[in-house]
């Protein structure tokens, strides 16, 4: 698929405080530039994130949304990252009846110690939406 | 609403890239924005000071910070507010350092990003509420479960420092497993001596009157968190009275009912009243009332040999009864201690099938004056053993048995090496071992002496059922295939296997009534295993010993000693526990009492009130994860400054 020119994907990325988060800080001390399409919305943990979120996301103009958690075992709360790829994985059936392809919604693990892995998905997810387009065009 | 907009130069770590004049032309127009203020260094003193003057001079309702990451000064910030007279929960940092100024190449986009972020926190801190840490009343005491070293050495070290302990253990005596032994490695030093004055301190001590033991005793119940727990405690009658009892024995000769002696793991007999072994402590018998006469009703209420024999009047008494304790405490330590692997797991052994084999526990006491051979190591045909093996990591470092090394086995097997060779000079040993595991400054040290043994050979072998103990010709030997494959055969009049440790069914019992967590071994499992191996996830409960993990003496006592610190630093007497106030609780009026909040909370923390049907957050236990927020299908439950509201307002506000 061509990337549509111009096309400048708003994406948001809900992250949890202890992993994610921190795994972007450390991107920002690297000092390692990444496209800024990508808008941080900081929670405690990935399992506060309700779908809803998600889908008030899309409806509210975003093109993509990203959910970057602590790796498995490494949650800070236990078990509220696997809550949350629970929840993800039948998000993605709700956004399909909705018509959104399932690359709009990305989960992922990230460290605090992998800011150039937060760098790597910064860069694949905005291309990712890049190449889908805007969302509201297909609704 | 009045809100005040703090902009962090950082230097010109974020002024380079992000212009804050064009950030003010944009914010200073955002509805409800009061005032913007820039700063050079804004966590610097003098920072801090100019946002402290600023808020007291502009008082707005709420302020939004754009600086570094929140992860780095939201705390600093806060207390800023506090000082301002502010409450610090009406303010919102933005990361506009690590998130956009470091990491977005092009200006005018980190400009028009900041501005984005900005107007999303104003919009998110207009519905902050403010919020309070509360405190609560916390009860010093604490209840430590276990007597062996960990628990002695905790119970002893919070008494030292004035503290009430409740110290519960299962049997009738205290010291755990190392009193039993002769020798512990690697000073080969006599364990009852060396426990000695910990034990001698505990129950006779300065500070004993601090501590109150319960032996034959378990948990039955707990209610409560940290500060404020409930403990029913569960004690067997013991039939003597402790204070009265001079310890004697008097009472145990005329006894006319035996049994197998657990304390020997069945070695030999014992009477229906008895002492675990001569000097254990407290050094006064029990009676196993499964089989004393009086009890089990042969005789009726007729046998009375043992209080005919005692000197001293009412000491034993057999109108003793089962009591139920109820201890209130503000932290638990749990110091169980472990088991160790059962080896009638591994047939090619024949465990209990040969005369001559032993583990390491019976081993340690045929090791013992006070053991069953009275420190005799003979064999069963009571002839000094010309050949013996000692099997290392039986059951350890094992996929179908225990994954892990048990870290204790091979000094116990050099010291064993030592002993025969003590009492046997000549007697040949052979050690059998998959690995060596010698880490540490003293660990080498009886491997070193049993190399320079000319009696002592080493086989390496690949895998435990490779071993197989037989009879032939009436010499017990080992058959046996080496890490190379190659078949031999080794005569051992004597073999003493080494199982693994393993978590002990206490574990299970104990992480049931707690709601703690084990690992997936079954042993407790720690809040983190590198950082805070003390602690378990349930704050307030507290692990020490091989409970946590295989462990010797030296780390046992060590982790008994971390225990108390914890308490010692977090159940301070006459301070409150703080309780954070970014907790979720429950609206009472919208809960519709499904009950999913209580299956998805990680720390046990939300409990269903049977009588008004509606579930119910305890802020002591709760993390402030917002799992329970998100899993409830009412939106009944509130995350504290992390509302729906707000998380919503800021997707919005992003967006826009």
């Amino acid at each position: 698929m061509i990337s549509q020119s111009g096309f400048e994907p708003k994406i948001i990325g809900f992250l949890c405080n202890w992993c994610s988060y921190a795994g972007a800080d450390q991107a920002g001390t690297m000092q390692n530039p990444y496209p800024p399409n990508v808008n941080v919305i900081r929670v405690m943990c990935t399992g506060r994130i309700d779908p809803q979120f998600v889908l008030k996301a899309y409806d509210k103009g975003a093109d993509g949304v990203l959910i970057l958690g602590c790796h498995p075992g490494n949650c800070h709360y236990k078990e509220g990252n696997y809550r949350a790829v629970q929840r993800y994985s039948i998000l993605l059936r709700v956004l399909k009846q909705f018509g959104i392809e399932e690359k709009r919604c990305r989960f992922d693990y990230v460290s605090a110690g992998e800011g150039d892995k937060f760098v790597r998905i910064m860069n694949e997810m905005v291309e990712t939406v890049k190449e889908l387009g805007p969302l509201n065009n297909k609704n | 609403m009045k809100i005040g907009v703090y902009f962090c130069h950082c230097g010109s770590n974020i002024s380079d890239k992000i212009n804050p004049d064009k950030v003010k032309d944009v914010i200073e127009r955002v509805d409800e924005v009061a005032y913007f203020d820039t700063v050079d260094f804004m966590c610097g003193e003098e920072g801090k000071e100019e946002v402290e003057a600023g808020i007291k001079e502009n008082q707005p309702d709420r302020i939004v910070i754009a600086a570094c990451s929140p992860r780095d000064h939201e705390n600093t910030f806060r207390k800023v507010c506090i000082r301002a007279g502010l409450n610090p929960y009406l303010m919102q940092m933005v990361n506009i350092r690590e998130h956009i100024a470091w990491v977005t190449a092009d200006s005018d986009k980190a400009v028009a990003k900041a501005n984005a972020y900005i107007k999303a926190a104003i919009a998110r801190v207009k519905l902050h509420e403010p919020l309070e840490k509360e405190e609560l009343e916390i009860l010093p005491n604490v209840l430590v479960i276990g007597a062996g070293p960990a628990g002695l050495k905790t119970s002893l070290s919070l008494a030292e420092a004035g503290r009430k302990v409740t110290l519960v253990e299962k049997s009738p005596l205290i010291g755990g497993l190392p009193v039993s032994f002769d020798e512990v490695f690697p000073n080969l030093e006599c364990g009852p001596c060396m426990l000695e004055p910990i034990l001698d301190e505990v129950l006779h001590g300065e500070v004993s009157e601090n501590i109150e033991i319960l032996t034959l005793s378990e948990i039955e119940d707990v209610a409560g968190y940290f500060g404020n727990f409930i403990v029913k405690v569960r004690q067997k009658p013991r039939y003597i009275n402790l204070d009265k009892c001079i310890g004697c024995g008097e009472c145990i000769g005329p006894c006319p009912v035996s049994t197998d002696n657990e304390f020997n793991y069945n070695l030999d007999k014992r009477k229906a009243i008895a002492m675990p072994f001569l000097g254990a402590l407290p050094n006064a018998p029990f009676i196993d009332d499964k089989i004393c006469l009086r009890s089990a009703g042969y005789w009726g209420q007729g046998c009375v040999f043992c209080r005919n024999a005692c000197p001293v009047p009412e000491a034993v008494n057999y109108d003793d009864v089962e009591k139920i304790h109820e201890k209130k405490v503000g932290a638990i330590v749990l110091a169980v201690g472990s088991d160790t692997y059962d080896v009638k797991k591994i047939p090619e052994l024949q465990y209990g099938k040969q005369p001559d084999v032993y583990t390491s526990l019976e081993f340690e006491r045929i090791l013992t004056p006070t053991g069953p051979t009275e420190g005799v190591i003979n064999t069963m045909e009571g002839e000094a053993p010309k050949t013996a093996a000692i099997v290392h990591c039986v059951g350890s470092l094992d996929k179908n048995h225990m994954d892990y090394c048990s870290a204790i086995c091979c000094q116990s097997a050099f010291k064993y090496n030592k002993l025969i060779s003590k009492h046997h000079p000549e007697t040949k040993i052979v050690h059998f071992y998959k690995e060596l595991s010698l880490a540490g400054k003293e660990e080498f040290f009886l491997y070193n002496q049993v190399r320079g043994n000319p009696n002592t050979s080493f086989v390496r072998y690949k895998d435990i059922t490779d071993l197989h103990i037989k009879t032939k010709g009436g010499k017990q030997i080992i058959e046996y295939k080496n890490s190379h494959q190659k078949n031999d055969k080794v005569n051992a009049d004597l073999v003493i296997l080494c199982p693994a440790l393993v978590p002990s069914k206490e574990i299970d019992k104990l992480n049931q009534l707690l709601d703690t967590t084990v690992d997936h071994f079954g042993f407790f499992e720690e809040l983190h295993s590198r950082i805070d191996s003390v602690q378990t996830k349930i704050r307030g409960i507290y692990i020490a010993g091989t409970c946590q993990a295989p462990v010797d003496i030296q780390k046992t006592m060590n982790q008994g000693m971390a225990a108390s610190g914890y308490i010692l630093s977090s159940l301070v007497e006459g301070r409150k526990i703080e309780i954070d106030p970014i907790k979720a609780w429950v609206d009472q009026d919208i809960c519709a009492a499904c009950g999913v909040c209580g299956t998805v909370c990680p720390y046990k923390a939300i409990s269903f009130n049977e009588k008004t049907a509606r579930s119910y957050v305890n802020k002591v236990l709760c993390h402030g994860c917002g799992t329970c927020v998100a899993a409830c299908p009412v939106g009944a439950i509130i995350g504290n400054h992390f509302t729906n509201d707000a998380i919503y307002a800021e997707i919005e506000e992003v967006l826009a």
